[in-house]
């Protein structure tokens, strides 16, 4: 643990197994950012190698939730299924700062294969009511996501069911009579389908990923926010250098309308221009083609595109982003 | 006048009244509100004992009130008076506030104790605070009664009682394209559609038997295939005419002083040729009793759209609101009829009960933030 002035380390809470772990090492490494368990695996802090005053400290990804909500932790990689399951009010108490691209599971609600007669909410709702009417007692929904659960099903206006906790095996419940349906999370649907359970058309609650999340009732004094400035400056470098590619070309009549258009059409913004016609532009990967040919279109003879590994720039759209939440930093440290 | 005087003041007032005082524990056995729905199952503090046993603050008093009398003098008719701390998570919100409340069980003069109970908890909230409120009335039994009369078949009754206690107009309810059946049956539907009813069920029921389904998630082959052939008769607006859904609109509609919309609803059922003559004339007595406990009655504002939550509201239902205008108000005091809630407690028939609460922390100068 490395301390510098007065202040406390930034404390960046990452999974502490599993392939979410995995994930998230590679994530930051990619960014530059690696990982240093200080005394081998057992050890539950750490470090980011070359950058002061971080502590890592490995958890589970739902204390890491809860450590975010408490704002014991500054930044941490988790779930938002857990977030918006574990905080009740979660867009008050932390920031979702960008998607990770891993861990991508969705919440949904699910019910026997068997009731043909039922494909949306507003079946669910009606077939609730009649179930209750009929036997004196609510349809069963078997959840760990009980909170995700309570809110939806409000929202659909579904009022005659009662959750019945469950924390593992969560699709096996109705096979087992201890509930009529399941809400919860699945990444290709195919354990929904062994269990002969099916997804209703409008029931996908949450399409969740892993992201990097900022407590915003952590302490952020200067020198904690200069420190996560630097390691969400490394982490927009990498996500925009992972998005785009650069587009070299020559095109002596290049003018302001035409990189206009180039913006409106692709999405590709100018980032250098010299008066020989020499021109870089940064364009999103799936865009790059059609900017190749309308490029050629005008006029150029090659258009050379290259991955980078890094793209820093001046703006900072992930601290931006946190800094926004933040109470204005006291200058007295 | 402090909080405690308010409570002190309004729960004087409902004894002096004869509603004897009961104050149920505060930790109360969780599962008995689980009943109620996930909506306040979502609001309890809720704890477990060293056995596992999950016990809660109490949310409200009507439940325990309830299980109090079943369990002290059921088979005699009863009323109770109440005031103390509630608790429940509202973000935003204070988690624990005062409530004060009456209920009566058991009366057979039903318009006699809706009146009573309607008078007691407005004067016991002017005692505290002498202030004009907007007095709301309504009435989810003749809502009830009124949909019963048009003959419609039964699904769409459950539609539209659900749809409108949810909030929705009826143009909402019936346009809603969600519980139709999905396209990938409308070409069976269609088929099946006019076909002898038992028939049809039997087919679906025997497809399902064939995929070796007994019972799935606690519903019968039975049952999904009448609903199954249901939703196709809905499809094609079997059971339901555009005449109909007029006439809910304009019994939704009726609105003013009770004993004009009363006339102006006899005059809608006898055009439509239904017959809501008991209905209203239990209307119209408990009016009386009403101004005979002298509450003028022009003051009052009925909706004949305004019945509460039709799954637990069985007949008369009002608020009082802060403010006289209406626009603005909150609710100061508010209850009705719920004569389905014992039986659903355990008790062995249905008992008449009505009850109403007074929101104690309202009645104060301006409402104190956070008095926990």
């Amino acid at each position: 643990m490395t301390e510098t002035g007065a202040e406390k380390p930034l404390v960046l809470a990452v999974p502490s197994k599993g392939r979410l772990q995995e994930n998230a090492a590679a994530f930051f490494a990619r960014a530059g950012l690696s990982i240093v368990q200080s005394g081998g695996s057992r050890d539950y802090r750490g470090e980011l190698a070359g950058i002061g005053n971080v502590e890592v400290a490995f958890l589970s990804a739902s204390d890491i939730v809860a450590q975010l909500a408490a704002g014991a932790v500054h930044l941490g990689v988790t779930g938002e299924d857990l977030v918006r399951e574990k905080i009740p009010d979660a867009d008050a108490k932390v920031e979702l700062l960008t998607p990770l691209g891993f861990g991508g599971a969705n919440v949904v609600v699910a019910a026997p294969r068997a009731w043909i007669d039922v494909k949306t909410m507003a079946d669910l709702e009606d077939v609730a009511a009649a179930f209750r009417a009929r036997r004196g007692e609510r349809m069963r929904v078997a959840t760990k996501y009980v909170n995700l659960t309570r809110r939806f099903f409000a929202e659909r206006h579904v009022a005659d069911y009662r959750i019945v906790e469950s924390s593992g095996a969560t699709e096996g419940a109705p096979a087992a009579g201890q509930a009529e349906l399941i809400v919860d999370i699945t990444t290709t649907g195919a354990t929904l389908l062994a269990n002969a359970l099916k997804i209703l058309d409008d029931g996908v609650i949450l399409r969740s990923q892993a992201n990097l999340v900022a407590s915003l009732g952590a302490d952020w004094g200067p020198a904690t926010r200069e420190t996560a400035r630097i390691i969400l400056s490394r982490i927009a470098a990498e996500e925009e250098a992972r998005a785009t590619r650069e587009v070299a070309t020559a095109l002596p009549h290049w003018n302001e309308d035409l990189g206009a258009k180039a913006k409106a059409a692709f999405s590709a913004r100018l980032r250098f221009f010299a008066s020989d016609g020499l021109l870089t532009l940064n364009c999103p990967t799936d865009q790059i083609a059609p900017l190749a040919d309308w490029l050629i279109m005008q006029g150029a003879a090659h258009v050379c595109v290259a991955a980078q590994d890094y793209v820093f720039s001046a703006r900072n759209p992930l601290y931006e982003k946190l800094i926004d939440r933040l109470p204005p930093a006291s200058s007295v440290i | 006048m402090s909080l405690d005087d308010l409570s002190e003041a309004v729960a004087a007032h409902l004894i002096a009244a004869g509603y004897a005082r009961c104050e149920p524990p505060i930790l109360q056995p969780a599962s008995i509100f689980f009943d109620s729905g996930e909506d306040l199952r979502g609001q309890l503090y809720l704890t477990t004992d060293v056995s596992g046993a999950e016990y809660c603050l109490r949310p409200e008093y009507t439940i325990p009130v309830s299980r109090h009398y079943l369990a002290s003098a059921a088979e005699k008719s009863a009323s109770f008076s109440y005031c103390g701390p509630v608790f429940r998570f509202r973000p935003g919100q204070a988690s624990e506030f005062i409530q004060a409340g009456i209920e009566s069980f058991g009366r057979l003069d039903r318009e006699a104790a809706d009146a009573e109970i309607l008078t007691l908890s407005v004067e016991a909230a002017r005692t505290a605070r002498s202030l004009d409120f907007l007095v709301r009335i309504g009435d989810a039994g003749l809502f009830s009664r009124f949909l019963e009369a048009l003959d419609l078949a039964p699904q769409w009754r459950r539609r539209i009682a659900r749809g409108h206690s949810q909030g929705k107009t009826m143009k909402a309810i019936l346009n809603a394209p969600a519980a139709s059946p999905s396209a990938d049956y409308s070409g069976v539907l269609a088929l099946l559609e006019g076909a002898d009813k038992r028939g049809a069920r039997a087919l679906v029921e025997d497809l399902l038997s064939i995929a070796g389904i007994a019972s799935v998630g606690g519903r019968t082959p039975a049952e999904i295939a009448d609903r199954f052939l249901e939703q196709a008769a809905m499809k094609t607006g079997f059971g339901f005419s555009q005449e109909k859904a007029e006439l809910i609109e304009r019994f939704l509609e009726v609105e003013g002083d009770p004993d004009a919309a009363s006339a102006a609803l006899r005059k809608l059922a006898g055009e439509a040729g239904l017959d809501l003559s008991k209905a209203l004339d239990s209307f119209d007595l408990r009016t009386g009793f009403i101004a005979a406990l002298g509450l003028e009655v022009k003051d009052l504002s009925f909706a004949a759209g305004f019945t509460g939550n039709l799954d637990y509201y069985t007949g008369f239902v009002f608020e009082a609101l802060d403010d006289p205008k209406g626009a603005e108000g909150k609710p100061v005091a508010g209850g009705g009829r719920y004569d389905q809630l014992l039986q659903r407690l355990g008790a062995d028939r249905a008992i008449p009960a009505v009850g109403a609460a007074v929101f104690v922390d309202r009645l104060g100068a301006r409402p104190e933030q956070g008095t926990s």
